[in-house]
């Protein structure tokens, strides 16, 4: 039968099943597996992870709509995910949305039509020193200002990734005292 | 008593339990704390928040649901502060509801409309936007409406810790939660109802009966399912002669509420327009015309006596329906026995449950179970043969989940069907050891565990000093483990169940409706004797009946072979006490069986049969030729409440009550008798099968009167001593030791030979596949397929193979197939699941004129149970390549065991 | 400015310090696991961690020590460790950095409280944005089994450990140790009904300790330095040992500070975080995420320890410190807030799911011009019918942006309703959402 998952995320999965005592608890590592493969959990990805967990595949969706990371539909390549939490707020949520429509001219919720951008906004991804902030898949742009928002829509356009990405966090540095 | 702990609730003090919750020991007082999520069925979860109360010393108000109770506890549940505590809670829920109470089914059984009644002010704050959830068609059966849902999750609770289908979800998270299923698809499920009578609002309503009424237009009835054997309570609830919808409340009956699809959407075959109204008779122009009962009656009276004066009452024989009353089963066979005068008689049990009676007779002396469904439950160790239960014997299957996921026992699985996890339950997956037995090697598996447990050295030491000689010949009968039966794994289950401290074993159609099965039952009874729990309390076999009432059938003497009780046709005691009761002895000559009727029928030795409820030509296959048998008769009398293919080609049509019209009782498997009564007057002129009986009797010079069905209880009781009293709790009958004596000192020796062989060897064929037709969820016997909402489920025969095999055959959801047999073929649309094992087909009893031309059949040597549930076929996609479509053998050659 | 000696935040201060399982041994890291395992029994280090007076830096503040003396000493089947690393609180950002820049750290606390509870497998359950902080993890942790430290044969002395990294997916309450629990075993997050307590029914309904990331960080020290050098630092006897305060807002240098317990909010926001970044006074401050009562200035002098700040009337929580400067609408902060909470109830009990879009409707009209004078008290009667009644502490927490406001700031909210507009943003934000989310 096909599957969702390519041959080396197979190959992953009797691994993932093996840290648990009970299958069940591999559900949320297994959910990850297929995002990563199809960017999205489809109805069939879900379908097929009960299968491997002897869930029902409402016990699957019942996951998947609990937690806010698992994306029901395809979205765009990157997903801009800005913070709206007071303490991003303080510092300039609403200037991020603006200088983010500015450049690419979405709003939140909306994909660029070219399907390379999608924006979100969510609550508190723990940067609140270091606001306002924005995750575009993995990675992390703090303390932006818009000239930073510029340059990382435009390298990631352009070469996929962007050197203003938060490394190892520490804030303030130690070089800053 | 230790174990008591003593609280004051109220200022009322009362003792209960150890570990009883605050909620139950108040309830117990009277005390009602109101509450949305806490049902005593599922474990407690303490959402609603609803049951507040107040405990002494602890600073916050607890869920009474939550709280269990300690030693001198002072529980308040109606002071201003919990008062205000349960208003709170309802102006919460109430914000976000849509308050449409006048157009909600709800209306006046709702505990939200109750509970608001009693706390809340008319008016609310509540001035902003309220939460809406966009309706969607959610199934054929069951209306979702979550707009007033509460997200107390009974439903999701009962469908998973009750039910286990898993079927229902939660979904999203917050204000938004939900109830669904998957995605945006439509239900998918077992259709027990469950979360219909769970919802404590109108969240969850059923179609069926969607806008039909209000409470308070409707009138009860409670009375017993009449579907399986399980014997579920049930209330009929009807407006102006019609059953509206059924309920089952906690509690009440063997099933305390729960039931299945059959039971909860299966009754509107009662209201079928269908209905037979009138008797009719079939005249000059050879077609049956309605006629009146005065009309019909005389003439039939005499018809019959004419019969019996010029061929003798031997050339008349009966055949009633198990799904009869006790007292229709009772009157049928004393009408035959007396004014008919002969003992050619038999009824449905023929169809496989003779074969357990007898063997339980033969071997504990009793037909009876040993256990009761409590049994069941607090069994800690279970050991299913051939149930297909979830299908079959649903609320039995719910005992057994209760005993495993409540109560942890272990469970083993001798089952065709194969642990998969689907949105309906399957008892395999709960099973701790499973074996997949293949069609028709039930009986096989018994002989492994039999011969298991010398190899495992486990028999009662007692025995074999007592019956050292009945040991040693039955090890020598049970040589060998079955070729294709894993024997480490039978060992192993034998090894769990004997070691257990009380153990059930239930068997079903697989085992008791296939060659060999009354021999496998008593090889089970062997079994247990062996390991010396044979006469131990809380043990026991316990076989489980398709129809509601096989039980009474046997007891109340519908078979040729036994009289009421049951009792031996020739038992002396027996005959006396019978004799003394009816004013006159029941014939002596020993009666025809079923399939010997239709024999003597076709060889025209029986000249006339009178036939109750059954439809023979359907339920055998056309190769048993039941209608050129029938045909055959000078007299063919069919009672019924359609006309059927066999009532079709009657002279005579009378009809008949259903179960909704009659009083009564019926038998359940265990052995428990419960009233039937009636939620409706009869429709059109149809009566009840004993009052018809009754009549014909006295035209006939022969008067059975009795004013009620009562009446016919009452004989009932005089004549089958000991015969169950109604009552809350049954008393699980006890094996009889003379009996067991008697069988280990030599009785077991007279088939000894061939009882442990009759299970054979494998079939090996290539090309063929292995056909079950047995019973499915949503369909039994015939009468559901006149249900409406149970065609909606499954509206037609459709053949079910594994996934894996249709994919290796090109076959896709909806194709078509044709399958060829010795004797036939047929062409049936194909469906699939994961749990019939690969290279194995089902198809559904009750479409099974589909196939009726493929099916050949055997009759059991001793028992003369017919057997026509099992064939080989081969299969091809219609449409594919070739002449006829190239035909495809299952995945390997040869019956596949495995784990 | 005062000098604090940094004891968490130590090694990653250093120059070049980069977290790799070299760099911790060279400053020390994995001796005080050397110096127990197969040495200490387990008991007596339990007795070390309550001597020590540790308390839970996740935000209950509970003492670890009586944490780990709860599991049942006889049970015999498995028993868990688990990490939370799901920091998800507004206003905290700690853990990030202790995980990202010094891991092991975090993993030698693991090692020995699974030692001394006896677990024999722990999980890590680490909030599904944190990619980076999962990888990084993941590489110490292969690290960690190369050198022996985890495994089925630790450093020869016998005590097996399994660790295992397991990502959330979004969801703030699963920092509740009880929904942690029900989402590491594949459901939804969803905090159970106490009693039972993990400690004898927690994951798969085994015994489990589930503790936070700084606090398990705080252990190896305990152990190098002494439990009584840690009892005495701080501001014993309740509030022992240092805690990273994360400072966010209005405030000139936001970000991470290790202190001792009982230093001042003064000293915290003027000394350490360099007072207000512009020449606005301070209006409100938060003192311990977004579930802590708002302070005002009058409660600068409250002391930044676990008794002091309860007193006051507020929490010390995560230790995620908001800096709020004067022109900062109160009520906007509140809805702001409520907007949060809403999208994070899980929706499992009544007062909270239904009292969350309720409580957040009415903040959201009284910012936008369309409140009543009868709102406030709608909001007040609301919030007591939330308190105290909800499954878990998420329904207290959710009121305590609104009550605390209320208290502090009526006239603001007064002002808002008698002027129908917010006084201090003339133009609202737009409204993003409606009910639910």
């Amino acid at each position: 039968m096909s599957s969702v998952f390519s041959k080396a995320a197979q190959e992953r999965i009797p691994g993932i099943i093996a840290r648990y005592p009970e299958k069940r608890a591999a559900l949320l590592p297994l959910l990850w597996l297929a995002q990563e493969e199809q960017c999205y959990v489809s109805e069939e990805a879900m379908k097929e992870v009960a299968g491997l967990l002897n869930l029902t595949p409402p016990q699957v969706y019942e996951a998947v709509t609990f937690y806010t990371m698992y994306n029901r539909r395809p979205i765009g390549k990157y997903h801009i995910q800005v913070c709206r939490s007071l303490m991003c707020a303080l510092v300039g949520t609403e200037n991020l949305l603006g200088w983010i429509h500015a450049k690419v001219g979405i709003k939140v919720g909306q994909t660029t039509p070219d399907g390379l951008f999608t924006l979100s906004q969510v609550e508190c991804l723990a940067s609140c020193g270091t606001g306002p902030m924005m995750q575009v898949n993995d990675d992390y742009y703090e303390r932006l200002t818009q000239d930073k928002v510029d340059r990382i829509l435009d390298d990631l356009k352009r070469d996929g990734k962007c050197p203003l990405a938060t490394g190892p966090f520490m804030f303030p540095e130690p070089s800053a005292k | 008593m230790a174990d008591m702990v003593n609280i004051l609730i109220d200022g009322k003090p009362i003792a209960v339990e150890k570990g009883t919750l605050v909620i139950e020991a108040a309830r117990r007082l009277g005390v009602m704390i109101p509450h949305f999520c806490y049902h005593p069925k599922l474990t407690y979860d303490a959402n609603c928040r609803m049951c507040l109360v107040e405990v002494e010393k602890l600073p916050k108000l607890q869920t009474s649901c939550s709280t269990v109770v300690a030693e001198g506890m002072v529980v308040r549940t109606n002071t201003p502060i919990v008062n205000e505590a349960h208003q709170s809670v309802l102006e919460f829920i109430l914000a976000n509801h849509p308050l449409d109470c006048p157009i909600c089914d709800q209306g006046g059984r709702c505990d939200l409309q109750d509970f608001s009644h009693e706390y809340t002010p008319t008016t609310s704050v509540f001035q902003d936007t309220k939460r809406v959830f966009q309706k969607e068609y959610f199934s054929p059966l069951i209306e979702k409406e979550m707009n007033r849902c509460v997200q107390c999750l009974r439903c999701v609770r009962y469908c998973d810790q009750v039910i286990d289908a898993k079927a229902l979800a939660p979904i999203n998270r917050g204000v938004m939660t939900e109830i669904s299923h998957f995605g945006s698809h439509q239900l998918d499920c077992e259709f027990c109802g469950g979360c219909v009578q769970i919802c404590p609002v109108g969240a969850f309503v059923s179609r069926q009966s969607l806008y039909e009424y209000r409470p308070w237009m409707i009138k009860r009835a409670d009375t017993t399912c009449g579907y399986c054997g399980d014997g579920c309570a049930l209330t009929l609830q009807t407006r102006d002669q019609e059953v509206i919808e059924v309920m089952s409340a906690y509690g009440e009956g063997r099933n305390s509420g729960d039931l299945c699809a059959r039971g909860y959407f299966g009754y509107q075959y009662v209201n079928h327009p269908d209905r037979l109204t009138t008797p009719l008779v079939r005249q000059a122009d050879g077609r049956l015309h309605p006629a009146t009962w005065e009309e019909v009656l005389p003439l039939l009276a005499e018809r019959l006596t004419q019969l019996k004066l010029s061929h003798g009452a031997e050339t008349i024989g009966g055949l009633i329906s198990a799904r009869c009353t006790n007292e229709d089963l009772y009157l049928f066979q004393k009408f035959m026995r007396l004014a008919i005068g002969s003992n050619h008689l038999d009824s449905t049990a023929r169809y496989g449950h003779v074969n357990a009676a007898r063997a339980l007779r033969r071997v504990q002396g009793t037909n009876r179970w040993t256990v009761s469904y409590e049994d069941i439950v607090q069994a800690d160790v279970l050991l299913l043969i051939g149930t297909q239960v979830t299908a079959a014997n649903p609320i039995v299957g719910l005992k057994v989940k209760e005993a495993v996921k409540k109560r942890g026992a272990t469970l083993l699985t001798l089952e065709t069907l194969v642990p998969s996890v689907e949105t309906t339950s399957n008892i395999a997956n709960l099973s701790a050891t499973h074996l997949t037995v293949p069609v028709g090697r039930h009986g096989a598996a018994v002989r492994g565990l039999v011969k298991a447990v010398f190899d495992e050295n486990l028999v009662d030491t007692g025995l074999s000093a007592r019956a050292g000689d009945f040991v040693q010949r039955v090890r020598a009968a049970a040589a060998s483990y079955p070729s294709d039966l894993d024997e480490a794994t039978l060992r192993t289950m034998v090894k769990t169940f004997a070691g257990a401290k009380r153990g059930v074993i239930l068997i079903g159609q697989d085992l008791l409706q296939a060659p060999g099965g009354y021999e496998s039952a008593v090889n089970l009874l062997d079994f247990l004797l062996l390991i010396g729990r044979l006469t131990q309390a809380d043990w026991g076999l316990a076989p489980l009946t398709e129809e509601n009432n096989e039980q009474g059938a046997i007891e109340m003497g519908a078979t040729a072979e036994y009289l009421p009780g049951p009792a031996d046709l020739g038992d002396p005691a027996a005959r006396s006490r019978i004799a003394d009761a009816w004013k006159e002895e029941p014939p002596t000559a020993k009666g025809m069986r079923l399939i010997e009727m239709l024999d003597a029928a076709r060889a025209g030795k029986l000249k006339a049969m009178f036939i109750v409820g059954e439809n023979p030509v359907r339920s055998l296959p056309a190769s048993a030729m039941v209608a050129g048998a029938l045909e055959n008769l000078d007299l063919l009398v069919v009672q019924e409440l359609f006309l059927t293919e066999t009532a079709k080609l009657a002279d005579v049509v009378l009809p008949a009550c259903s179960y909704a019209e009659k009083s009564g009782t019926f038998t359940n498997s265990e052995g428990f008798v419960q009233k039937v009564r009636p939620g409706l007057t009869p429709v059109g002129d149809s009566r009840p099968d004993w009052e018809i009986l009754s009549a014909l009797s006295v035209m006939m010079g022969y008067p059975l009167e009795y004013g009620d069905a009562k009446e016919i209880l009452k004989e009932i009781r005089a004549v089958i001593p000991g015969y169950r009293v109604l009552g809350a709790m049954p008393e699980p009958a006890k094996a009889d030791t003379s009996s067991i004596e008697l069988y280990v000192a030599g009785g077991f020796a007279e088939d000894l030979a061939g009882r442990y062989d009759q299970a054979g060897s494998p079939k090996a064929d290539g090309q063929r596949w292995s056909l079950r037709i047995g019973q499915t969820l949503f369909h039994s016997g015939a009468m559901s397929t006149k249900a409406k909402g149970l065609l909606e489920l499954q509206k037609e025969g459709k053949l079910i193979m594994n996934p894996a095999d249709a994919q290796r055959l090109g076959i896709a959801e909806g194709d078509r197939v044709r399958l060829t047999s010795a004797t036939g073929e047929a062409t049936v649309p194909v469906t699939m699941l994961g749990r019939i094992p690969e290279g194995t087909l089902f198809f559904p009893e009750s479409f099974r004129e589909r196939l009726s031309s493929l099916a050949s059949m055997s009759v059991d040597p001793v028992t003369g149970v017919p057997y026509s549930k099992h064939l080989h076929v081969a299969v091809a996609k219609v449409g594919s390549v070739g002449s006829g479509g190239a035909s495809a053998g299952p995945p390997s050659a040869g019956i596949v065991g495995g784990k | 400015m005062a000098q604090h000696e940094p004891l968490l935040l130590k090694n990653m201060a250093q120059p070049g310090y980069r977290g790799s399982l070299a760099d911790y041994e060279r400053a020390g890291g994995y001796q005080a696991l050397k110096k127990v395992l197969g040495k200490i029994p387990p008991a007596e280090v339990i007795e070390m961690v309550k001597k020590s007076g540790l308390r839970g830096r996740g935000g209950a503040g509970f003492p670890t020590g009586v944490k780990w003396s709860f599991i049942p000493k006889d049970h015999p089947g498995p028993r868990y460790l688990i990490c939370n690393a799901d920091e998800s609180e507004p206003g905290t950002f700690k853990d990030r950095q202790l995980m990202e820049r010094d891991p092991h750290q975090m993993i030698e606390g693991m090692i020995l409280a699974a030692y001394a509870i006896s677990a024999h497998t722990a999980y890590i359950y680490i909030r599904g944005e944190f990619a980076l902080g999962a990888r990084i993890l993941e590489r110490a942790l292969a690290e960690a089994y190369q050198a022996g430290y985890l495994g089925p044969n630790i450093q020869g002395t016998g005590f097996a450990l399994d660790i295992h990294l397991h990502r959330g997916a979004g969801a703030y309450i699963c920092g509740e140790e009880t929904a942690l629990l029900e989402s590491l075993e594949g459901k939804r997050g969803l905090p159970r009904i106490k009693p039972p307590f993990p400690a004898t029914h927690g994951l798969f309904q085994k015994p489990t300790v589930v503790n936070n990331v700084e606090t398990l960080a705080n252990v190896p020290h305990i152990v190098n330095r002494g439990p009584e050098w840690f009892a005495s630092t701080g501001n014993p006897p309740k509030s022992t040992g240092t805690r990273i305060f994360c400072m966010s807002g209005h405030v000139k240098r936001p970000g991470n500070y290790e202190v001792p317990m009982g230093i001042t909010f003064q000293e915290m926001i003027y000394d350490i975080a360099g007072g207000m970044r512009g020449d606005k006074p301070l209006k409100a401050f938060i003192p311990g995420g977004a579930s802590a009562a708002f302070f005002t200035p009058e409660h600068l002098n409250v002391r930044l320890d676990f008794e002091s700040v309860a007193q006051a009337g507020s929490m010390l929580g995560s230790g995620g410190i908001t800096v709020m400067e004067e022109g900062t609408c109160m009520v906007w902060a509140a809805e702001n807030l409520l907007y949060f909470f809403n999208h994070e109830s899980c929706g499992k009990c009544t007062p909270c799911r239904e009292g969350s879009p309720w409580l957040l409707q009415i903040l959201r009209r009284i910012e936008h011009g369309k409140g009543k004078m009868d709102d406030l008290a709608t909001l007040l009667r609301l919030c007591g019918n939330i308190a105290g009644r909800t499954v878990c502490a998420f329904g207290d927490a959710e009121i305590a942006p609104i009550t605390s406001t209320l208290r502090h700031f009526r006239d603001e909210y007064e002002a808002h309703i008698r002027e129908q507009r917010c006084p201090f943003r003339p133009q609202p934000a737009p409204e993003l959402i409606t009910v639910g989310h």
